[in-house]
């Protein structure tokens, strides 16, 4: 844990002199967008569809700039809903990342970011196509995805004409424990992560690219008993665009788990046959799979299913199935996105929702990357 | 050891003599103007085709291991390529030479004030100003500074080159002004603002756009307007780029005695223009036959 502790402090003593942080200022005023998503929605979980109720969903704000040179800086704050007018605004992502000048092309990144984990785990909530977190994802990494304090660091490998990117992360690991619902996860002392992806990019036409990543993560979920996690993560995204008016992304994960825990979901203990508590090996998966296609520049329409089991148990399972619309009048934003999904947990009745999501991006927030 | 030693010498010089200045250009129409001037000495690429809007580019990786390896790379500039910067910290090269060729360029329509109320509409003018030719001296000037900053030696030959192709291109110049001259004053339509230095070199007036602000989709009652001023002003020509749907305008030429004609503003965006002379020649011979 120490030799840890001091790479981490290292790593941001050096990160510090690169970037220039404190010994820089920039002249121009940074990049700044305001990005609000309102929701209206009901659901049939108590039997029948409630009425349907407006909320705000969330409000991003997103300031970016470079910092030097070499460097650049992203601040992304939020409030989330429900409550607009006493919310609080809490920091969704801080980090400064050496983006040139460094040897072997070598990137660095460090502050509190969106873990390069996964395909959609970088990928903001308001560029979806679809208004749900896709089960498996709010299950092993939770709602706000792999989101942690951290260094990294990534490279380009030398394959020739594939494009392919190595990312490793050094993690506080607190994100870990906030998806499985421990709020204090450190047990009074750091409980650090390590995560890793390998990406590449297959380009199969001039119309039609394909990216593939393996991702890795382990860390202490239970710091108390020292138990730990193994993530292993497939992702895939094809995407046919003949024209800017039609397009077509194909998507999925699969994500595989083993840990060893004491307890469920609830903080349950497990027990033996015997009634005493006991520590188990668990194995548990989830995958979510989506197709969504573009037509006419202005609409999009599309389907997933979701299917995943709990980090905790193998019968802790759900499935679902969602069709989504969305509606661009202008640009991408502002946008309107109906969203209809089915969820059947194990054990209980299926729910239905029906959310009408409507979102606008003021400022010039830049485009999301394939 | 010394046969050993002189190969080896021979060896890397043949290398060295062999070593291409990489170039990686945002437009075709840039690839083809660097294609004339660097020879058999310049190796160049480019990010979007000739059939694709270059206002609005996908990040894709491909792009940024495309300038990893560049020594140059060449933009339009003035925001036209605002997808450019990821692209060019996603290559990771600290050695790659940005050239935005703008500098240098007589501006249009520079706006007093920016807003999203006015469209997508680029601060420091329109930036379409390679589909004047008469600015293709001033693009090559600034290609042969950059590709000279990589290969000195070479000067001379990037110089012959270019003059040789700007002298071809001048008579070129001549005779596309010969054959628009009948046509000096007649109005047209586009479809975006992509025509304002063409129009402007050849004396053609552009009664409005298709789009009623830059970048923002047609609506029905701007349709409608058209309609009534392409009836009133005897337009004959509604030019839509290969990237834009043909819907509106061709609703427009329905009600009226205008015609729609598919003009390519990049090198590659229809089959009848593989390098920028055949484009113009493309662009003039289509519109003047419209126009007659």
């Amino acid at each position: 844990m120490q030799t840890y502790s001091k790479f981490l402090w290292m790593g941001l003593l050096l990160l510090l002199r690169l970037t220039g942080v404190g010994l820089t200022q920039t002249t121009a005023n940074p990049d700044i967008s305001v990005i609000p998503r309102f929701l209206i929605e009901t659901n049939d979980g108590n039997g029948k569809f409630s009425r349907p109720d407006y909320s705000f969903e969330e409000l991003e704000v997103v300031i970016q700039s470079y910092l030097n040179p070499y460097s650049k800086a992203d601040v992304i704050l939020t409030l989330p809903g429900p409550d607009l007018e006493e919310g609080k605004l809490g920091v969704e992502e801080l980090f400064a990342s050496v983006v040139r000048g460094l040897p072997l092309g070598l990137n660095l990144r460090f502050g509190k970011y969106r873990v390069d984990y996964g395909k959609i785990n970088l990928v903001h909530p308001h560029a979806w196509p679809f208004v749900t977190q896709p089960l498996s994802q709010e299950r092993f990494l939770g709602e706000e995805g792999l989101n942690d304090l951290g260094v990294s660091a990534s490279v380009l490998l030398p394959t020739g004409n594939l494009y392919t990117k190595l990312t490793v992360d050094l993690l506080r690991g607190a994100a870990i424990g906030e998806a499985a619902g421990i709020e204090d996860t450190t047990g009074g002392n750091p409980s650090y992560a390590n995560s890793a992806r390998l990406t590449s990019f297959f380009t199969l036409s001039d119309y039609s690219d394909l990216e593939v990543g393996l991702s890795g993560c382990t860390g202490l979920h239970d710091p108390y008993h020292h138990d730990r996690f193994y993530y292993a993560n497939l992702d895939f995204k094809y995407k046919y665009r003949p024209s800017s008016y039609t397009s077509l992304v194909l998507q999925g994960e699969y994500l595989f788990n083993k840990r060893q825990a004491r307890q469920d979901r609830e903080f349950n203990s497990f027990l033996d046959a015997d009634g005493n508590p006991e520590r188990r090996s668990i194995r548990s998966s989830g995958f979510y799979l989506y197709a969504d296609y573009q037509f006419k520049k202005i609409y999009s329409l599309g389907a997933r299913y979701d299917w995943s089991q709990s980090p905790y148990s193998q019968d802790d399972k759900a499935r679902a199935f969602a069709v989504f619309l969305g509606y661009y009048p202008v640009e991408e934003t502002p946008g309107l996105r109906l969203h209809y999904q089915n969820t059947k947990p194990v054990g209980v009745a299926s729910i239905n929702l029906i959310a009408l999501q409507a979102l606008f991006s003021l400022g010039p927030h830049k485009a999301h990357p394939f | 050891m010394k046969r050993l030693l002189i190969f080896l010498l021979i060896f890397i010089s043949a290398i060295a003599a062999d070593a291409k200045v990489r170039v990686v250009t945002t437009l075709t129409d840039l690839a083809d103007l660097t294609r004339q001037i660097g020879g058999d000495r310049v190796q160049v690429d480019f990010i979007v085709r000739g059939d694709q809007n270059p206002h609005f580019v996908e990040i894709k990786p491909s792009y940024m291991l495309k300038l990893k390896s560049a020594d140059i790379f060449l933009m339009i500039g003035m925001e036209l390529e605002m997808w450019a910067p990821q692209i060019v910290d996603g290559s990771r090269n600290t050695k790659l030479n940005v050239v935005d060729l703008s500098k240098n360029m007589q501006k249009l329509e520079v706006p007093s004030r920016v807003d999203a109320s006015q469209g997508d509409v680029h601060r420091f003018g329109n930036p379409h100003y390679w589909l004047d030719p008469r600015n293709a001296r001033a693009l090559m000037e600034e290609i042969i500074a950059a590709m000279i900053k990589v290969s000195p030696n070479d000067e001379p030959y990037f110089r012959a080159n270019a003059e040789a192709y700007l002298k071809r291109l001048a008579a070129k110049i001549t005779e596309w002004e010969a054959t628009m001259k009948p046509f000096v004053g007649s109005k047209i339509i586009t479809f975006h603002k992509s025509w304002s230095y063409f129009s402007n070199w050849l004396g053609l007036i552009i009664a409005d756009q298709v789009e009623p602000k830059p970048g923002i989709p047609p609506s029905p009652s701007h349709t409608a307007e058209l309609i009534k001023l392409a009836r009133q002003g005897n337009i004959k020509a509604i030019i839509v780029e290969p990237f834009y749907d043909l819907g509106a305008a061709e609703q427009i030429a329905r009600s009226t005695s205008a015609n729609v004609i598919r003009l390519t503003t990049s090198v590659g965006g229809v089959d009848a223009a593989p390098d920028y002379i055949a484009m113009m020649d493309y662009n003039i011979s289509t519109l003047a036959a419209t126009l007659r």
